[in-house]
């Protein structure tokens, strides 16, 4: 199955300890494409992302990207290469608190690609404008609301002109106002082209955006396919079930 | 009661002697600032070993440990002696230069010198553990981040972990300074003419103990305004905290599948 995959995850296996988090994941990605995975908690799928970016390595299994494995034993290539292909935005923000929204988004630029301060930061105040905070670029993160750090730590990200995206609940500890502002701007990163792997909640967004919705249970994906079908007209049980619980309220 | 005043408040003598005890206090404040800023950089250094990742570097921090654990439980007089006493005899014998040996650098004395080193042996490990709070109190997520954007362990720990580490850290840090200040006077017993040998010279000569308490002095006119500050920063922090309060980064929800593991590789 070579296909155009940008990303494909072959058998990933991960455990905790006694706890088996991923029981065998088959995934492919290709260029472009918006994944939204769903599920209930400890399903599995903010590991899942983890072990993308080998932030958690897997236990067994093979991860390919972009042509390199990245994961699976003999020839493995770096987390380096993995992490400079590979962004990700996390739930809790995690802004470095002692840096202003620009120099977030300026740091790894230099630090790692190796950019000149004055380049970094033309780039990063660009970065801010596109999501919207074109005047936020001094303030420090305190200052700023959920949503304007999410969107910050989304620009943090894309400084690093990555090829893939993974977002990790990224609105689910934001307060309801503020969760459609950062919805938008990855609404507009999908139809600019991005490879997104969206784990989430927001059902409506995984309808709307998603070119694929995965479910997964048990650290197993249950039911994979257009978003219409696998949220409409679920085949699995569990699938119905769980969104039975979240579409009800 | 007459006698408990001139013991220990002879303003006479107090007049006659002050200079030779700020002079001595000079010393104590050199000894201070000296071994201060050694035991800072030496204590962060030793906390950022401890903290190396993976399992390769394991031998480095084990040492680490080893250390921080022997130095901040034996007595520092004990370090002292076994720094004085090593360098000089090592010297005679010709093992290392007598530059080193009986270092006078800077105009001031041998036992200055040992001072400072044996200061810095002990204080750096209590920093170290002080650091490694610090350390530990920066959110598991901020390495996460750095990591994910591509910065190596120690790339994130420069410019994301100790920054944040060390501004937690301030009034902690200050507090050893301030236990630092007062353990210079055990430098005396090598021979260091600081405040407190300088107050037991002038008692041993008069047999009154008001140089000690001109000393004494001395000590609190640089001590309680340290102390103040302490209190200062520390209600300054906490003032921040509250105000931050909601919205900044909280620790995750405990239902969160797998933002509570941070013992990967990162």
């Amino acid at each position: 199955m070579a296909g155009d995959g940008i990303l494909r995850l072959e058998r990933v296996e991960k455990s905790f300890g006694d706890l088996h988090v991923l029981r065998g994941i088959d995934l492919e990605i290709a260029k472009g494409e918006v994944v939204c995975v769903l599920g209930p908690s400890g399903s599995g799928k903010s590991t899942l992302l983890r072990c993308i970016n080998l932030l958690e390595p897997p236990d067994g299994g093979r991860i390919v990207l972009d042509g390199q494995q990245i994961s699976g034993g003999a020839g493995e290539v770096g987390v380096d290469y993995v992490r400079r292909r590979v962004g990700m935005v996390f739930q809790q923000f995690n802004l470095f608190p002692h840096k202003s929204a620009v120099e977030n988004v300026a740091l790894a630029q230099q630090t790692v690609l190796g950019r000149g301060e004055a380049e970094a930061r033309t780039k990063a105040a660009a970065l801010l404008k596109r999501v919207g905070l074109a005047d936020k670029l001094d303030e420090y993160p305190e200052r700023l609301s959920g949503g304007q750090q999410q969107r910050v730590a989304i620009a943090r990200a894309l400084a690093m002109d990555p090829e893939v995206m993974l977002f990790d609940e990224v609105t689910s500890a934001l307060d309801p106002e503020l969760i459609k502002e950062v919805l938008d701007v990855m609404r507009e990163l999908a139809d600019e082209g991005m490879t997104m792997i969206v784990v989430t909640h927001e059902i409506g967004f995984a309808r709307d955006v998603g070119d694929r919705a995965v479910f997964m249970d048990d650290g197993v994906i249950v039911e994979e396919g257009a978003p219409k079908q696998v949220i409409d007209n679920p085949k699995q049980e569990r699938t119905k079930r769980f969104l039975g619980l979240v579409l009800e309220h | 009661m007459e006698f408990f005043f001139d013991y220990y408040f002879d303003f006479s003598l107090m007049g006659e002697e002050f200079d030779r005890v700020l002079d001595g206090f000079w010393i104590t404040v050199k000894l201070s600032v000296f071994s201060g800023v050694c035991s800072l950089v030496w204590g962060l250094v030793l906390a950022v070993l401890r903290q190396l990742p993976g399992r390769a570097l394991m031998p480095i921090r084990a040492v680490t440990i080893a250390y921080i654990d022997v130095f901040r439980g034996i007595p520092l007089l004990l370090v002292l002696f076994l720094v004085s006493g090593f360098l000089s005899a090592a010297q005679a014998d010709g093992t290392i230069p007598r530059a080193i040996g009986i270092p006078e650098w800077l105009g001031q004395t041998s036992f200055f010198w040992y001072g400072v080193i044996a200061l810095t042996i002990t204080y750096g490990a209590y920093m170290a553990e002080v650091y490694r709070a610090g350390i530990e109190a920066v959110p598991g997520g901020q390495m996460e981040a750095a990591r994910s954007l591509g910065m190596s362990h120690g790339q994130a720990m420069r410019q994301v972990i100790v920054p944040q580490a060390v501004n937690k850290v301030i009034p902690p840090l200050l507090n050893d300074f301030i236990a630092l200040m007062k353990d210079t006077s055990l430098v005396g017993v090598l021979g260091a003419t600081e405040a407190v040998k300088a107050g037991t010279d002038i008692q041993t000569e008069f047999f009154n103990g008001s140089g000690l308490v001109l000393g004494a002095l001395m000590f609190l006119a640089l001590t309680i305004p340290l102390a103040r500050l302490v209190d200062l920063l520390i209600a300054r922090q906490q003032g921040r905290y509250a105000r931050s309060g909601r919205g900044t980064a909280e620790p995750a929800p405990a239902g969160a599948a797998g933002s509570g593991q941070t013992g990967g590789p990162i």
